[in-house]
C-alpha cells in the first residue's frame, strides 16, 4: 500500500519492527514477491494475509535473513538485514512453516542447543528452558524425545524456539496450522501477551478466522503483492453498503428453499449450516430476513458467513480478478 | 562473519550426539571391529605359513627367511584399513548440508548467531569424528601387527595420521556436495565418484599419460649408437599419481631399516608393501634409465675400451612424493570447506536448483 511507503527515512522506524519498501524477490523468471510494502508496528500483531503462492513464505525468509531481496529496501529492528544479519537476528524470532526438528533430542536438549546457539549465558539458559516449556505447556514432556510429539506439540515446540531469545520481531508463517481448538486460544493469548510486552508480530495464515482473533492489523497480498491493509476494528464493523455474504438455516429446509426461489434466491451452495446467499448489504439481508420469517418460515440460523476478514479478504481477491 | 571455537563445539558436539543417536552405530563398529579382527588373523596366519622362503639373489647366494612378518602384516593391514576407510568415509558428510535442508533443519541454524563456518566446520568435524572412531577401532589390530616386530611405533603413529587426515579430506569434499548438489542421494554418489577419482582415477590418468610420453630414443653410448630403445618419461607425470591416497600412505610411511644379507650386503626387502610402493612411486620422478649399465659387481665396463658404462643403482635416493600428495589432498579438503561455508552463507542471493530454504 501506497499509505505505508517512505517509512525508512521516516522518524516511525523506531515505532515499527519491521518496515519493507518495494521489497522484490525473483527465483530465477519466477516472481515470488513484487513490490511489497509493510510496516509491522512494536506492540500489535499483524497478520499477512494471501492465498497459497502470494509470497507470503518468500517475503517471510527475506524477513528472517535467509534471503536478500532482489530489489527495495528492509529494514528490521532499524537495520538492514543485508547489511548486519548477525544484529538482526538478535532480535527476530522465526517460526518456519515447515515442521523440521532434530527427532533424536529431548524437547529439553532441544531448546537448550538453541538457547546456546543463540548465545544465552548459562543462567538464562537454565532460566529461559523451562520457562518457555511452560508457557508452551510442553513441560512434562521435556524429558521425551522430540519424535514422540504430535503435530501441534512440534508446532508449538517450533514456538519456543523461535522465542528462545525474547526477541522484539517475531515472525510466524502459518503457527496455527495442526494446532487443536485449545492450542490455538492459547497461541493467541501468548500472542496478545507478548505484544502487550512490545513486540513487532507478523503473523501469516491463510486459515482467516484464527487471525481474526488475534491480529491487530491485517495486510493482504496476493499474486506477490500487497492489496491492502486494514486494522481489524475497520473490518469488523461492516459498512451498510458492502456487500457480503450471507446464510440461513430453519427447521424445514424445503419450505425456506421454496421461499427463497420464490425471491429468486436459488442455486447457491447447500450445507449441513443452512443455504448460502449471495452477497448482500446489511439491509438488503434484514429485508429477506423479515420476508422470510413473514413467510412462514421457521428461521433458526441467518448471519453473515465467515469473519469480516473473511469477507474483506474475499471482496479484495474477488476485486482483482 | 566471526567464528568462534565455542560455537564450532557447539555444532559438533550438537551433530555428533545426534549421530550417534540415529542409525545402528554400535551395530556397524561392531561389524567393522569384527571385519578388522577376521582380516588381520587370517593375514597373520597366511603370513606365517609362506614365511618359510628362501631368497636367492646376485651371485647365488641364500638367506633362509627367518625375518619377521610384523613388516609385511603392518603394510597389508594398513592398505585394507586406509580402502575400508575410503568406502566409509564419503558415507559420513554426503548428506550434511542437503539433508538438513530436505528436513528443515538447515534454516533454523542458520538464523541463530552460529556463522556458516561454524556450521560448515562443527558438521565436518562431527562426521570426520566418526571415521575417527572407526580408525581408532583399527588400532589394536595395527598394535598387534606391532607386537610382531620389525615396524616402529613411530610408523604406526605417522600412518594412521595419514589415513586419520584423508578420512577428513573426503569428508570435506562429501559434505562440500552436499553444499551444492540439491538431493542428498547425488551428492552421494559424486563423493564415490570424487574418491574413485582419487583412486583408481589417478591410477588410470596416470598410466595413460604415460603412454603418451613414449618415444623411440637413439641411445648412444661415449657417441656411438647402441641402438634405438622405446622409452617413457614417467619423471613429466608422475605428479598424476601423487595425490592417491595409496601412494601418499606408503610414500609417508618412514622406511623400514635396511636387510643385510650375511655378507654384509644390503638387500631389497620384498615383505614391505608400503616400501614397494614407495620405490616405485619414487622412482617414477626420475628419468628412466637408457643403453647399458655397470651393476657393482661387473667386471667388463671399460676393461676393453669400451666406454664407462653408468652405474645402474644410482646412489642418490629420489626425492619422496607424498608431500606433494598430501599437500593437494589438503589444499582439495580447504578448499571444500570454502564451498561449503559460502554455500552456507545467509542471506542468500542465489540458490541451487531446486533448493528450499525452509
Amino acid at each position: 500500500m501506497i499509505e505505508d511507503a517512505q517509512l525508512i527515512d521516516h522518524p516511525t522506524l523506531a515505532e515499527n519492527g519491521i518496515v519493507a519498501e518495494g521489497v522484490t524477490r525473483s527465483f530465477g523468471d519466477v516472481w515470488a514477491v513484487r513490490g511489497m510494502d509493510l510496516v509491522v508496528p512494536y506492540g500489535q500483531v499483524t497478520a499477512l494475509v494471501g492465498p497459497n503462492g502470494a509470497g507470503k513464505t518468500t517475503l517471510m525468509l527475506m524477513l528472517a535473513t535467509l534471503l536478500t531481496p532482489t530489489a527495495g529496501r528492509l529494514r528490521i529492528a532499524g537495520v538492514d538485514p543485508a547489511v548486519d544479519p548477525v544484529a538482526v537476528r538478535r532480535v527476530t524470532g522465526w517460526m518456519p512453516d515447515t515442521l523440521g526438528m532434530y527427532d533424536q533430542l529431548k524437547v529439553h536438549e532441544y531448546l537448550e542447543f538453541f538457547a546456546e546457539a543463540h548465545r544465552l549465558s548459562k543462567a538464562d539458559k537454565a532460566r529461559a528452558v523451562p520457562e518457555l516449556l511452560n508457557t508452551v505447556r510442553l513441560y512434562e514432556y521435556g524429558k521425551a524425545p522430540v519424535h514422540v510429539l504430535s503435530r501441534g506439540q512440534k508446532q508449538r515446540l517450533a514456538l519456543a524456539r523461535a522465542l528462545i531469545h525474547r526477541p522484539r520481531v517475531l515472525l510466524l508463517d502459518e503457527p496455527a496450522s495442526g494446532l487443536d481448538p485449545r492450542s490455538r486460544i492459547e497461541l493467541r493469548d501468548l500472542l496478545r501477551r507478548l505484544a502487550a510486552d512490545g513486540a513487532a508480530i507478523l503473523v501469516s495464515s491463510h486459515i482467516l478466522s484464527e487471525l481474526a482473533e488475534m491480529a491487530d492489523r491485517a495486510v493482504f497480498v496476493s499474486a506477490g503483492q500487497v492489496v491492502a491493509s486494514r486494522e481489524m476494528t475497520e473490518l469488523a464493523a461492516v459498512g451498510a453498503d458492502q456487500l457480503i455474504a450471507w446464510r440461513i438455516r430453519a427447521r424445514d429446509p424445503k419450505a425456506l428453499e421454496s421461499a427463497l426461489v420464490e425471491r429468486g434466491l436459488s442455486g447457491g451452495a447447500v450445507t449441513p449450516a443452512g443455504f448460502e446467499l449471495p452477497p448482500m448489504t446489511e439491509d438488503q439481508a434484514s429485508d429477506l430476513l423479515a420476508e422470510v420469517v413473514g413467510a412462514g418460515v421457521r428461521v433458526l440460523a441467518f448471519g453473515p458467513v465467515g469473519t469480516p476478514l473473511e469477507s474483506a479478504y474475499l471482496a479484495l481477491t474477488e476485486e482483482r480478478r | 562473519m566471526t567464528t568462534s571455537p565455542r560455537a564450532i563445539r557447539l555444532v559438533a558436539g550438537h551433530e555428533f550426539r545426534m549421530r550417534l543417536r540415529t542409525g545402528r552405530w554400535k551395530w556397524l563398529l561392531g561389524g567393522w571391529t569384527l571385519i578388522m579382527l577376521m582380516f588381520t588373523w587370517f593375514l597373520s596366519v597366511s603370513l606365517s605359513n609362506t614365511r618359510d622362503v628362501t631368497y636367492y639373489y646376485g651371485g647365488g647366494t641364500t638367506v633362509q627367511d627367518n625375518s619377521s612378518i610384523g613388516p609385511q602384516m603392518f603394510g597389508i593391514l594398513m592398505l585394507f584399513v586406509l580402502g575400508l576407510m575410503l568406502i566409509i568415509s564419503p558415507t559420513l558428510t554426503s548428506q550434511s548440508v542437503n539433508g538438513d535442508r530436505e528436513r528443515g533443519t538447515l534454516a533454523t541454524l542458520q538464523v541463530t548467531l552460529l556463522s556458516p563456518t561454524d556450521i560448515a566446520i562443527g558438521k565436518l568435524l562431527a562426521g570426520w569424528s566418526v571415521g575417527l572412531l572407526a580408525l581408532a577401532l583399527s588400532v589394536p589390530f595395527v598394535v598387534w601387527s606391532l607386537i610382531e616386530g620389525g615396524v616402529g611405533v613411530l610408523n604406526a603413529v605417522v600412518t594412521l595420521s595419514v589415513v586419520a587426515v584423508l578420512i577428513g579430506v573426503i569428508c570435506a569434499v562429501a559434505q562440500a556436495l552436499s553444499a551444492l548438489v540439491t538431493r542428498s542421494i547425488s551428492s552421494g554418489l559424486l563423493s564415490y565418484l570424487v574418491t574413485a577419482a582419487l583412486t583408481i582415477g589417478t591410477l588410470i590418468t596416470y598410466f595413460l599419460a604415460l603412454s603418451m610420453t613414449t618415444e623411440d630414443k637413439d641411445v648412444k653410448v661415449g657417441g656411438d649408437s647402441y641402438g634405438m630403445e622405446r622409452i617413457s618419461h614417467p619423471e613429466d607425470v608422475w605428479w598424476l599419481l601423487s595425490p592417491n591416497p595409496f601412494v601418499v600412505l606408503a610414500d609417508s610411511a618412514p622406511a623400514l631399516p635396511p636387510l643385510h644379507a650375511d655378507d654384509g650386503r644390503i638387500i631389497s626387502r620384498s615383505d614391505d608393501p608400503l616400501g614397494g610402493i614407495r620405490r616405485s612411486v619414487r622412482d617414477m620422478t626420475r628419468p628412466e634409465r637408457v643403453g647399458p649399465c655397470a651393476s657393482p659387481g661387473d667386471v667388463y665396463g671399460g676393461t676393453f675400451g669400451n666406454p664407462v658404462y653408468p652405474p645402474c643403482q644410482d646412489d642418490k635416493e629420489p626425492p619422496p612424493v607424498w608431500p606433494w600428495g598430501l599437500g593437494f589432498d589438503v589444499l582439495l579438503g580447504l578448499g571444500a570447506v570454502t564451498v561449503t561455508v559460502r554455500r552456507l552463507r545467509t542471506p542468500a542471493t542465489r540458490l541451487g536448483r531446486g533448493v528450499r530454504v525452509a
